[in-house]
C-alpha cells in the first residue's frame, strides 16, 4: 500500500536519545548567559564543562546556536509580521500580543538605525501615534511627539536633552540663577546634527530619521545611510543658538518666528516659522491647501505601517483640521473630500489613489 | 524511535481500510472542501504510522478500542497545522507587500525564507503568547530584556524565563 510506504519515508524526526526538556532548558540558560555579555570567565568555564560532560549537552548547545543563527538570517521586516501575526486559535491573547508587536513593527519595517544608542533605552519615549508631556526637574515642560525618544542629562553644569528620535516641544523654565551667574546651567538640546542652546524660550526640535527620508517627496527608493542626519528647529518664543556638530563655530541664532533645518556640517538659511509648527502638541494636524502627498506623509508619522500616495493624486490639495489621536477615520473620510479611493491591502499597508486606478 | 514498528503495519492497514472513507467525509464536513479533506485524511494515517513514541499521535494498544475517536484527534491536529500554515502564508504575503521593492528578497530567497518561517512557526506553536512575543521581540527585533519587560508588563526575570522556555522548545523540536 502506497500510503504506508510514503508514511515510513516521510518520518524524519531527528529524535536524539536523552535530549529531554531538562537538558534543553539547561542549554537555553547557558546559551543566553554566554550571549548576554555578562558572563564571567568562571561562567564560561562552567559552561564548557557542562557541554563536555555529555554528548547530549553538546547537541543541545549546537541546536541553540543553530536556532539563533536561523533567526539572525531572517529579515525582520518579513519575519516579525508573519510570526507575530494574530493566531486564530486563541483570539484574546493574540490581540494582546499583536498590540505589543505593532509597537515594535516600525523598527523592523524600516530598519531604523540611529547612530547613537538604541532609542528603546531612552529616558522618555513615545510609540507611534502616542504623545506625552513630561515635567523636568527644573520646571521645564517637555512634550514628546509620536515615535520619539529623549534622554535627560541634568548635572551641575548644564541641562542637556539628547533627542534620539522624533520630535519634542520644549518650554524652558529659567534656571534658578541668572544667566550671568557662575552657577548658571545652560539649557541645551543635542541631536545627531548638532546642539541647540535655548535663550529663554519655547521651541520645537525634530530629528529626521531614515523613514522620513524615504517618505520625503523627490527621494524615490529606500533610505540611504549616506544621507546626513538632519534636524529641524522651530522657535516659537525667545531665541535658540544652533551649533552644527562638525562646525561648532558656525553659530546661527534663530529668533521667535523662525525655523531652520541643519546637518552636522551646516545650517540651512532660516525660513519663516510654519504656523502649524506646534499643532501636534495639541493633537491636531492643520492643513491649508496642503498637497495630499505631504499631508499623507505627515499623517503617516502617527500610524504604524505604510501609508502610500499614488503620484496621480499627489498634487490634490486638502484643507482642514484633523485629529491625530486616531488616523483611521481621517483616512476613511478622504474620499468624501477629494476624488480619491483609500485601499487597505492590510491594516498596515494603505494606498490612497485615484478612484478607478 | 522515529520509524514505526513494522509490526504495526497490518493494524494500520486495517484501520485505513475500515475508516479512511469515514474520516475523509468527516474532514470534508469540517473543512468544507474535498481536496483538503482527501489530503488530510491521507496525512492522518501517515502521521499515525510515523509518530514518535512520546507524541500524542502514538496510539496505545493495537488494535484500537475507539479507532474513530483516535483518528479525529490526530486529524484535528493536522487541521490546526493546515490553518496555521495558511495563516502564516497570508501574513507573509501581506508583509512582503509592505517591503519597499528595492529591498525585497529575490524569489529564491523568498522560498527559503517562507520555508524557514513555517518551520519556526511550527516550533513556536503551543507556546503561550507572552512567551512567543518575548522571544520574537528579542530574536527578531533585537530588543533588550528590560524593554521587553516594559512592553509585556512583566519583570525582567520573567522575560528571561520566557526566553529560556522558548529556546528550550526550539532545541527540542528543531531538526
Amino acid at each position: 500500500m502506497s500510503a504506508v510506504r510514503a508514511a515510513v519515508q516521510s518520518t524524519t524526526h531527528s529524535v536524539v536519545q536523552g535530549l529531554n526538556e531538562r537538558v534543553a532548558l539547561q542549554a537555553a540558560e547557558w546559551f543566553f548567559l554566554l550571549n548576554s555579555g555578562e558572563a564571567t570567565a568562571a561562567d564560561q568555564h562552567r559552561c564548557a564543562q557542562w557541554r563536555a560532560a555529555d554528548p547530549v549537552h553538546e547537541t543541545a548547545w549546537q541546536r541553540a546556536e543553530r536556532v539563533n543563527q536561523t533567526f539572525q538570517m531572517l529579515p525582520s521586516a518579513l519575519a516579525m509580521p508573519t510570526l507575530g501575526r494574530q493566531v486564530r486559535s486563541d483570539r484574546r491573547a493574540a490581540i494582546k500580543t499583536l498590540a505589543v508587536l505593532l509597537v515594535a513593527a516600525p523598527t523592523g519595517w524600516w530598519g531604523w538605525r540611529l547612530a547613537s544608542a538604541s532609542p528603546w533605552l531612552a529616558d522618555h519615549r513615545t510609540q507611534t501615534g502616542e504623545r506625552r508631556d513630561v515635567l523636568l526637574p527644573d520646571g521645564t515642560r517637555l512634550t514628546l511627539n509620536t515615535a520619539s525618544a529623549v534622554d535627560v542629562v541634568y548635572d551641575g553644569t548644564r541641562r542637556l536633552l539628547r533627542l534620539r528620535a522624533g520630535e519634542i516641544l520644549i518650554d524652558t523654565a529659567p534656571d534658578s540663577v541668572a544667566s550671568n551667574h557662575p552657577a548658571y546651567r545652560p539649557f541645551v538640546v543635542e541631536t545627531q546634527a548638532g546642539t541647540m542652546r535655548a535663550l529663554g524660550t519655547r521651541f520645537v526640535v525634530r530629528q529626521f530619521d531614515e523613514a522620513d527620508a524615504w517618505r520625503a517627496p523627490g527621494q524615490g527608493g529606500s533610505a540611504s545611510n549616506a544621507e546626513p542626519a538632519r534636524s529641524q528647529v522651530a522657535v516659537l518664543d525667545g531665541a535658540v543658538e544652533i551649533r552644527p556638530a562638525e562646525n561648532r563655530d558656525r553659530i546661527v541664532v534663530l529668533r521667535a518666528g523662525q525655523q531652520a533645518v541643519f546637518t552636522a556640517a551646516a545650517v540651512d538659511p532660516p525660513g519663516m516659522l510654519a504656523p502649524q509648527a506646534d499643532d501636534w502638541s495639541r493633537g491636531i494636524l492643520r492643513a491649508t491647501r496642503m498637497r495630499l502627498a505631504d499631508f499623507l506623509a505627515e499623517l503617516a508619522r502617527y500610524r504604524p505601517g505604510v501609508l502610500r500616495c499614488d503620484p496621480a493624486v499627489a498634487d490634490l490639495q486638502i484643507s482642514g483640521v484633523f485629529q491625530l489621536r486616531d488616523t483611521g477615520p481621517v483616512l476613511d473620510s478622504l474620499p468624501q473630500a477629494l476624488p480619491v479611493a483609500v485601499r487597505y491591502r492590510t491594516r498596515y499597508w494603505v494606498t490612497v489613489s485615484a478612484p478607478d486606478s | 524511535m522515529s520509524v514505526a514498528d513494522p509490526a504495526l503495519h497490518p493494524h494500520v492497514r486495517t484501520l485505513y481500510r475500515e475508516h479512511h472513507g469515514w474520516l475523509q467525509s468527516w474532514l470534508r464536513k469540517k473543512l468544507g472542501n474535498a481536496f483538503d479533506a482527501a489530503d488530510l485524511a491521507q496525512d492522518t494515517f501517515v502521521r499515525i504510522l510515523g509518530a514518535p513514541a512520546d507524541t500524542l499521535e502514538k496510539a496505545g494498544d493495537w488494535p484500537l478500542q475507539e479507532p474513530r475517536a483516535y483518528l479525529t484527534v490526530v486529524a484535528k491536529r493536522l487541521m490546526a497545522n493546515l490553518y496555521r500554515r495558511r495563516s502564516l502564508e497570508q501574513a507573509y504575503l501581506d508583509a512582503l507587500a509592505a517591503v519597499p521593492e528595492p529591498v525585497a528578497p529575490s524569489p529564491e530567497q523568498q522560498a527559503i525564507i517562507l520555508e524557514t518561517l513555517q518551520q519556526i512557526d511550527a516550533m513556536l506553536d503551543g507556546l503561550s503568547q507572552p512567551v512567543r512575543a518575548a522571544f520574537l521581540l528579542s530574536q527578531l527585533e533585537g530588543l533588550g530584556y528590560a524593554e521587553i519587560a516594559v512592553q509585556l508588563a512583566v519583570s525582567e526575570r520573567t522575560v528571561k524565563r520566557y526566553m529560556t522556555e522558548a529556546m528550550a522548545r526550539c532545541i527540542l523540536l528543531c531538526e
